[in-house]
């Protein structure tokens, strides 16, 4: 669906708002930028600057030197892409099962996933969930990092949610065409959800970016550490003194998330009308 | 997708490759909270250990705030995965002990004749004996010290060379030294030290006031906090006083950097912190363009002297390795205790050179002619009376105590508590506390 | 065989959360009826008395209010506003690709150095949002120290955090809105507000029920990071919700066994409000 712009106050209006809540959306990264940029004594000076005067590099210097960046960067690439597909698998595959078929224990068994938005592993589980990695042998690997958070309520529902949009009349003229219940899955109800999928992804990954209090938890080495446990790794335990530091090494993990969503948007942003409800 | 298949088999074969390492040497691994440049500066020292002990490998582990190492040790003990030796923090210290998961450095020192105790400072030593037994070995130790703006004590007219001892001096002082426009706002205030239940205790031990029964915790277990005294109220009031008259700033619970920010761009003229501040505060005023001066704690008139308290971390020894494991974690801990070390730790970082031969050391090389506010911090360190109440508390509830102090102390800044009511119901929430924790 | 396949296609989903979560999550659930000793030395059995004494604790029934206060609050106006923002992203503007980008922001951030910013600019004396304020409006406000500036801030930054999230889902469903709907309305004389809530927002009812469900899930679960890192609670509890507190508990007093009464009060309250939530949700949902 497009919207179309209309009268030209309209299109102004909208600008000069969007401009507003996207300033104030962004304004604490453009402090972090800010501070990136300063060497550490500027930081608390007095009028507080939003804008650097200089481009002083020094900070990110260090802040890859202090900490193994390049690999803790590599190691969070590789846990948020492996949790993001492993949850948009499941999640798939269960919200078909839950918004297209009828079985003994749908219910039930919907439920019990979905109270699994109930149990938040880092806050009640670790000490137990931990003591299962040790008995795999999983302590310190990618393993650990990534499959114990494959499953997810938020993926199934959604999905589910989005698959119930999708009208029968589809999936019974798929049958109609000669084509079993995964073909339809596959060559029909996935291409459909194309946006979401996108959309979620974006999600999933962001999440297991930013994951901090389980890798800090499960790894005994720097280099299976992953970016938010470097980014930690700035902070000294009696309050952090290197802002500049501190902020060259969280603006240089948020960007990847920034740019993975840059570029992820036209998968779920349209910008022509469709509507494969059509005819 | 088929980029995504790649680099997963890619990473597995890696991790098979990988599981292989050298087993000939005995592997140490030690956990720490030191963030930033101090995990380069502790690398290097194990670095310098290795060197002498090629037979020892110490893997040196940033395990996240000094919360989140005490957490994943938790973890750890509990899957039998624990490191040898762990920074553990002040306040963790009873607790540690209750939980039995270290080796008494005092069975270490009496087992090993090399190794002499009594060049240790006492002023550190008695915090972290209990009971009469040393159970972890002091590292990184500071107190708290009060900073201030010379420049700025000249223009409001006070001498910079008489800061403030008593309360009443800190409330006049301040006030001498707040400067308001014309809306009321405060544009400079006078003090500031973030809210932390830390000042409170520095604050009770400097008039030798206790917090809790039983000595402080030393003799014999706590039952309750005792702190609802004359010499809480004293704190209490000062406290309240200050804010509510606006010659003081108060920043939110525990926030080191705003407090610190407020002193470094002028905002507040004195500022009490940790003596691990001295070198940003050394460098931030050369930056900033204003002298810094530096002075003990103050305490209210006519009181008792008593002593600060040492805060900070020491280094422990986690039980239930095999005995060759143990004993080459015993030589790290050694070698990291030794004056060398601790003059380098010292110097690097801000925290005291917890040994009299370092001090004497530093002492001969002129250090501390150079350094003022270095001596500045020994010196309120080494006048500290011994007691007790310097010594400072062992409470197994300590985190909970110390978050009920802070809670009643900003309730009391708000307006909602008088000081006296809120000196009573931190006084009962601790003692709630403390029962729960002794099961009582 | 048809028969089996929605068996078949949940197994991933199922043996995951059975070993990964339901597994561990029993284990320290049932230790709501002990006290942990530290470091898990042991355990002494005592019953319910950790819940008799989180009832009976005036802190505790606070918290609880205040949660469902901050839940309510939050998620409204989230839902609302990434709504009518969501809107206004799939129109082609300039700039409309960096505008999502730059209102996306607050969720690539963790929570930690979220709260550390904001910290850092509400300052009461020098961060920059006081500057502003004391420039602009000369009043000086201490934002997270002081009563009600500081549960406005955790609103605040929690509507932040949280809208990100909710707008990505709008404007990725808002798109499957058949635009013919919206033309034959427009020609049949509905203004532009009411197009957007009496067509665009009942037609996107499936996700804003999931939202909801989601937003009020992350206000309730995750909130601790944000209240830990902007005001740890205060002043004096203030903004201290349930979450926090078993933050606390566990975590900074290491009561194991407190924690986990907690954790079950939580859940209980989550699958009461969620169990009413379907009942009454799903009929105000319209599906083609």
């Amino acid at each position: 669906m497009k919207i179309s712009t209309g009268k030209k106050t309209d299109f102004i209006v909208t600008e000069i708002i969007l401009i507003i809540v996207s300033f104030i959306f962004v304004l604490p990264l453009i402090l972090a930028v800010t501070m990136s940029l300063q060497p550490t004594q500027s930081v608390f000076s007095f009028p507080p600057k939003f804008f650097p005067t200089g481009f002083n590099w020094k900070n990110y210097l260090q802040a890859f030197n202090t900490v193994p960046f390049n690999r803790l960067f590599l190691n969070s690439a590789i846990v948020a892409i492996m949790v993001t597909l492993g949850k948009l698998i499941t999640g798939t595959l269960a919200g078909y099962a839950f918004a297209n078929f009828n079985f003994f224990g749908k219910n039930f068994g919907f439920s019990f996933l979905f109270a699994t938005l109930f149990l938040p592993a880092e806050l009640i589980m670790i000490v137990p969930l931990f003591a299962i990695m040790a008995k795999f042998g999983w302590v310190n690997t990618y393993w650990a990092l990534t499959i114990p958070f494959m499953a997810s309520a938020t993926n199934t529902f959604i999905l589910r949610q989005h698959f119930l949009m999708i009208p029968k009349e589809l999936e019974d003229s798929a049958r109609i065409d000669g084509a079993g219940p995964m073909a339809y899955f596959v060559k029909i109800l996935l291409p459909l959800s194309k946006s979401m999928i996108g959309g979620i992804s974006i999600i999933n990954f962001i999440y297991a970016w930013n994951f901090y209090l389980w890798p800090l938890i499960i790894t005994m080495e720097d280099r299976m550490k992953t970016v938010q446990v470097g980014v930690k790794m700035l902070i000294d335990a009696e309050g952090a003194n290197n802002w500049g530091v501190i902020m060259a090494g969280t603006v240089s993990a948020v960007i990847p998330t920034l740019l993975v969503f840059f570029i992820l948007q036209p998968l779920f942003v349209k910008s022509l009308t469709r509507s494969g409800i059509k005819g | 997708m088929k980029k995504i298949i790649f680099v997963t088999l890619f990473v597995t074969l890696l991790l098979i490759s990988s599981s292989v390492f050298a087993a000939d040497k005995t592997e140490v691994q030690f956990w720490h909270a030191m963030g930033g440049w101090r995990i380069e500066l502790l690398q290097e020292m194990a670095n310098d250990f290795m060197a002498l002990h090629p037979d020892i490998n110490v893997d040196v582990q940033y395990t996240g705030s000094y919360g989140d190492t005490i957490n994943k040790l938790n973890v750890a003990i509990q899957s039998g995965v624990a490191p040898h030796v762990v920074q553990g923090y002040d306040i963790a210290t009873q607790m540690l002990i209750d939980g039995e998961v270290a080796i008494p450095m005092q069975d270490l020192i009496d087992a090993d004749p090399e190794f002499d105790i009594g060049t240790f400072m006492p002023q550190v030593l008695n915090y972290y004996r209990v009971g009469g037994k040393l159970y972890c070995m002091p590292f990184n130790s500071s107190n708290a010290v009060m900073f201030y703006n010379r420049t700025l004590f000249e223009k409001a007219g006070l001498d910079p060379d008489k800061p403030p001892k008593t309360y009443k001096e800190l409330y006049e002082y301040s006030k001498m030294l707040t400067t308001k426009d014309d809306k009321g706002n405060v544009e400079q205030a006078g003090v500031c030290w973030n809210l932390h239940c830390w000042f409170f205790e520095e604050f009770m031990a400097k008039q030798n006031a206790a917090l809790v029964d039983n000595d402080n915790g030393r003799t014999g277990r706590p039952t309750k906090a005792i702190f609802n005294s004359d010499a809480g109220l004293k704190v209490f009031n000062m406290w309240n006083n200050l804010s509510k008259d606006g010659y003081m700033i108060n920043t939110k619970v525990h926030d080191w950097t705003g407090s610190r920010n407020l002193f470094i761009s002028q905002k507040v003229a004195m500022l009490i912190t940790s003596t691990s501040d001295v070198a940003l505060m050394v460098k931030s005023a050369e930056e900033n363009n204003f002298e810094l001066g530096s002075a003990f704690m103050p305490i209210p008139e006519g009181a008792e002297a008593g002593g600060v308290v040492i805060g900070g971390g020491s280094l422990w020894m986690v039980a239930g390795k095999p005995e060759e494991e143990t004993k080459a974690a015993w030589e790290f801990v050694k070698f990291m205790a030794e004056s060398a070390q601790q003059i380098k730790w010292h110097t690097g970082t801000g925290y005291f050179p917890v040994r009299k031969d370092a001090v004497e050391d530093l002492l001969a090389q002129g250090y501390y002619s150079e350094s003022p506010h270095n001596l500045t911090t020994i010196m309120q360190l080494l006048l500290s009376t011994q007691n007790y109440n310097s010594n400072g508390a062992i409470i197994g509830a300590f985190a909970e105590v110390r978050n009920a102090v802070e809670s009643n102390v900003q309730k009391m800044l708000n307006g909602d508590l008088t000081p006296e009511e809120a000196l009573a119901a931190a006084e009962k929430d601790c003692t709630t506390a403390i029962r729960d924790y002794e099961g009582l | 065989m048809r028969k089996w396949i929605p068996y078949l296609l949940l197994i991933p989903t199922f043996v995951i959360i059975v070993l990964f979560i339901y597994i561990p999550a029993g284990f320290s659930l049932q230790t709501s009826l002990y006290r942990v000793l530290p470091f898990g030395r042991g355990m002494n059995y005592v019953g319910i008395k950790n819940f008799m004494r989180l009832f009976s604790n005036a802190d505790y029934i606070y918290s609880v209010k205040f949660t469902i206060i901050y839940v309510a609050l939050t998620v409204i106006s989230t839902i609302l506003l990434s709504f009518l923002i969501a809107i206004q992203l799939i129109k082609k503007l300039p700039g409309v690709r960096l505008f999502r980008t730059l209102i996306f922001a607050p969720y690539a951030v963790s929570p930690a150095i979220a709260g550390a910013l904001w910290t850092f600019m509400l300052n009461p004396v020098v961060g920059h949002i006081s500057y502003f304020f004391q420039s602009t409006f000369g009043i000086q406000v201490e934002w997270l120290t002081s009563k009600p500036h500081a549960f406005y801030a955790i609103i605040f930054a929690s509507i932040w955090k949280i809208l990100p999230f909710d707008m990505i889902f709008y404007i990725a469903s808002i798109q499957n809105v058949p635009g013919e709907m919206l033309e034959s309305a427009k020609i049949e004389g509905a203004g532009v507000m009411q197009r957007t809530w009496k067509i665009i927002f009942p037609l996107v009812s499936p996700i804003t029920f999931y939202l909801v469900i989601m937003n009020i899930v992350t206000t309730m679960f995750s909130s601790f990071a944000i209240i830990d890192v902007m005001t740890k609670g205060g002043p004096g509890q203030y903004t201290t919700n349930m979450i926090y507190r078993l933050y606390l508990d566990g975590f900074y007093f290491q009561k194991q066994g407190v924690a986990s009464a907690q954790s079950i009060i939580l859940i209980s309250i989550m699958i009461i409000v969620t169990l009413i939530y379907f009942k009454f949700g799903e009929r105000h949902v319209h599906y083609q």
